[in-house]
């Protein structure tokens, strides 16, 4: 590769002196402190107030039940083989009705938990949801392991069926289906 | 007998005559997809997802039950024979229900491979699916959902073919057909588990693994089963360094791809009961723990003292090596017997031996006998991974003898009246040999860590 070789613009006198440069920045500086030309001051005073989340905001991920109050998760552990810290873990368990599967235990270390959002996105029953929550603190290691139970809480402020509700419930059609064919709910 | 010669996707193969083209295509180290047609079982020909091109044949052919011919020219993956498979595939997912997020079968099913290799990725289908029956059981051991089921019948031929027990069978017509048991009942045969592994679906499953974890998490070992004396071999899953299964691994020359029921619940016996963690000395009537340096200078000390008044029993549980060291310290000691605790177990003419010794045929090889030796005049026994607890005799004479060693991996009456005892490990978590019944040596891996400070006994 052939070198070129780039000649520089010789600086003026008043560009070497950097005062102009200063003044001007100090001057837009001046004019944020006393809100000159309707700027006003940008500091948001947390806690007392509070960012406006933009939708796309990932928080704690959270779980969510359906308009029914049942559990959506299925403990298909997706999330749990997609997560990419490895914060999440499940111990699935047997229930009774057309959906036979639920989580005994679903706890996500948020020591751990990197906001990425794949558990949310490889979800098949849309049963994991990124919530706005982002104040995460505790004062153990165990205290910032959110169980199920803490999961649920913080799922419930986003809304049934994470505030998307699906026109059709899976166990309601599941339901609906097999009895229209003579089959029991088991 | 002259082999066959034929041509496939371009390469030469010569085969045994009388060979499907299925086994000609494996027998070249390819394979191509199927459900219904096992190397163990009879061909069936009714999953129809095998199809390859063979030239100078009008229509695509199903390499299960196409025999060789000499110079026959056959095509596995051209345009035509995966054109035909990815219709195979739309049909067999007509009714297929999209419960791959509660299937134990995710991850080792061949619906899902296969899909993924041929599937689209929807459905041209817009009537309601069949819904059949799920959840059903069909026996304690083995659960069934009709929906997932895609009638290729490997489990009817397995059990009637392998297990010579004719339990299940397929039931009504058209699109409402599905497998049952026979005369209503529910499944008895002793082998019937392996109808889970041989379901290509997640239509048969274990109730006992079932929902416990997801396959892709599971940590899978090949080792040996310790169940009996015919070593069959097995692939062990583990997860949370708890065992969670055992299935068959495929050795034509032990168990083929099967194994009894008994086999696969040998696991169990790892976490059941106390595990010993720590050796124990006894020191003024009760047993307390201690180091190991501590234990072995008492065993040592204890063993030495007997001399030729030492009785040794050394189990055919432990692996080849054990035995052989075990054995050496009793040649070292000068005792007087050695024998091993006789174990039976369930005996038929397709695997189960009916020796419960996995290692029995090793340890006679090394010198160590079938049968406890008399108690009668001793003054010490070393019991290496047996226990005596089933011969209430033997027990009782333990408690005249002045010293006795304890090998062993869980707290038994025997244990407790051990003067020593060190802790052992179960064939899971230990690496070494097992001699089967046959003489055939084979490997036993470690798959889950053992609790506290035992150790494997050869350490």
């Amino acid at each position: 590769m052939a070198y070129v070789k780039v000649k520089r613009r010789e600086l003026t006198f008043a560009e070497r002196m950097y005062l102009p440069a200063i003044m001007k920045g100090m001057a837009l500086t001046f004019k944020h402190f006393v809100g000159v030309g309707g700027r006003k001051g940008v500091t948001l005073q947390y806690p007392d107030e509070k960012w406006e989340l933009p939708a796309f905001y990932r928080g704690v991920p959270s779980l969510v039940k359906d308009t029914a109050g049942r559990e959506k998760c299925v403990a298909c552990s997706l999330c749990e083989f997609v997560c990419p810290p490895r914060a999440i873990s499940i111990i699935p368990r047997e229930i009774e009705g057309v959906v036979e599967k639920a989580p005994e235990v679903f706890d996500i270390d948020m020591l751990r938990c990197i906001f990425c959002g794949y558990c949310e996105e490889v979800c098949p029953e849309e049963a994991i949801f990124m919530s706005k929550e982002y104040e995460v603190c505790g004062e153990t290691r165990e205290e910032l392991v959110f169980d199920k139970t803490r999961l649920y809480e913080i799922g419930s402020t986003l809304g049934p069926d994470g505030g998307t509700p699906d026109a059709e419930k899976k166990w309601e059609r599941l339901s609906r289906e097999q009895s229209a064919q003579g089959l029991g709910e088991d | 007998m002259s082999m066959v010669k034929l041509t496939i996707d371009g390469c030469e193969v010569e085969v045994q005559p009388g060979s499907t083209v299925i086994q000609a295509v494996r027998a070249m180290g390819a394979d191509v997809p199927h459900y219904c047609w096992h190397p163990g079982l009879s061909v069936s020909g009714n999953c129809r997802i095998c199809l390859v091109e063979v030239e100078g044949m009008p229509t695509v052919q199903i390499s299960c039950n196409l025999g060789v011919r000499d110079g026959m020219v056959v095509h596995t993956q051209s345009a035509k024979a995966r054109a035909a498979r990815k219709d195979v595939m739309e049909l067999l997912l007509i009714n297929h229900p999209l419960d791959c997020p509660i299937c134990d079968q995710a991850g080792e099913c061949k619906l899902q491979e296969y899909s993924f290799e041929f599937g689209s990725d929807g459905s041209r289908f817009a009537f309601p699916k069949v819904h059949k029956q799920k959840h059903v059981r069909f026996s304690e051991k083995v659960t069934f959902d009709a929906e997932r089921c895609i009638l290729c019948t490997r489990c009817v031929r397995f059990l009637d073919e392998v297990a010579g027990a004719d339990e299940l069978d397929i039931v009504n017509r058209g699109d409402r057909n599905e497998i049952a048991v026979a005369r209503g009942g529910e499944l008895e045969s002793p082998y019937q588990m392996n109808v889970i592994d041989v379901c290509p679906v997640g239509a048969l499953t274990s109730t006992d693994f079932r929902f416990k974890s997801r396959v892709w998490f599971l940590k899978q070992t090949r080792s040996v089963c310790p169940g009996c004396s015919r070593g069959c071999n097995v692939t062990v899953g583990a997860r949370w360094n708890r065992l969670l299964r055992l299935v068959p691994a495929e050795n034509a020359a032990v168990n083929r791809w099967w194994m009894c029921d008994d086999g696969r619940f040998t696991y169990k016996a790892v976490a059941a009961g106390e595990r010993l963690g720590a050796p124990l000395v006894r020191r003024g009537g009760a047993l307390e723990e201690t180091t190991w340096d501590e234990a072995l200078a008492a065993a040592v000390d204890g063993l030495r003292k007997c001399g030729v008044d030492l009785v040794g029993v050394i189990s055919a549980r432990l692996t080849n090596e054990e035995i052989h060291l075990a054995a050496s310290v009793l040649d070292e000691v000068g005792a007087r017997a050695r024998g091993h605790v006789s174990r039976t177990c369930a005996q038929d003419d397709l695997l189960r031996t009916g020796d419960g010794n996995p290692n029995a045929a090793g340890a006679a090889l090394m010198g160590v006998p079938a049968g406890v030796p008399s108690l009668d005049g001793a003054k010490g026994a070393f019991l290496c991974g047996d226990d005596l607890d089933g011969d209430a005799a033997a027990l009782a004479a333990l408690d005249g003898l002045e010293f006795v060693l304890y090998a062993g991996t869980h707290e038994t009456a025997t244990m407790r009246r051990a003067h020593v005892v060190l802790p052992g490990v179960t064939s899971f978590e230990k690496d070494g040999s097992f001699t089967n019944v046959d003489g055939r040596v084979q490997r036993v891996q470690s798959v889950v860590a053992a609790p506290g400070d035992a150790l494997p006994d050869w350490k």
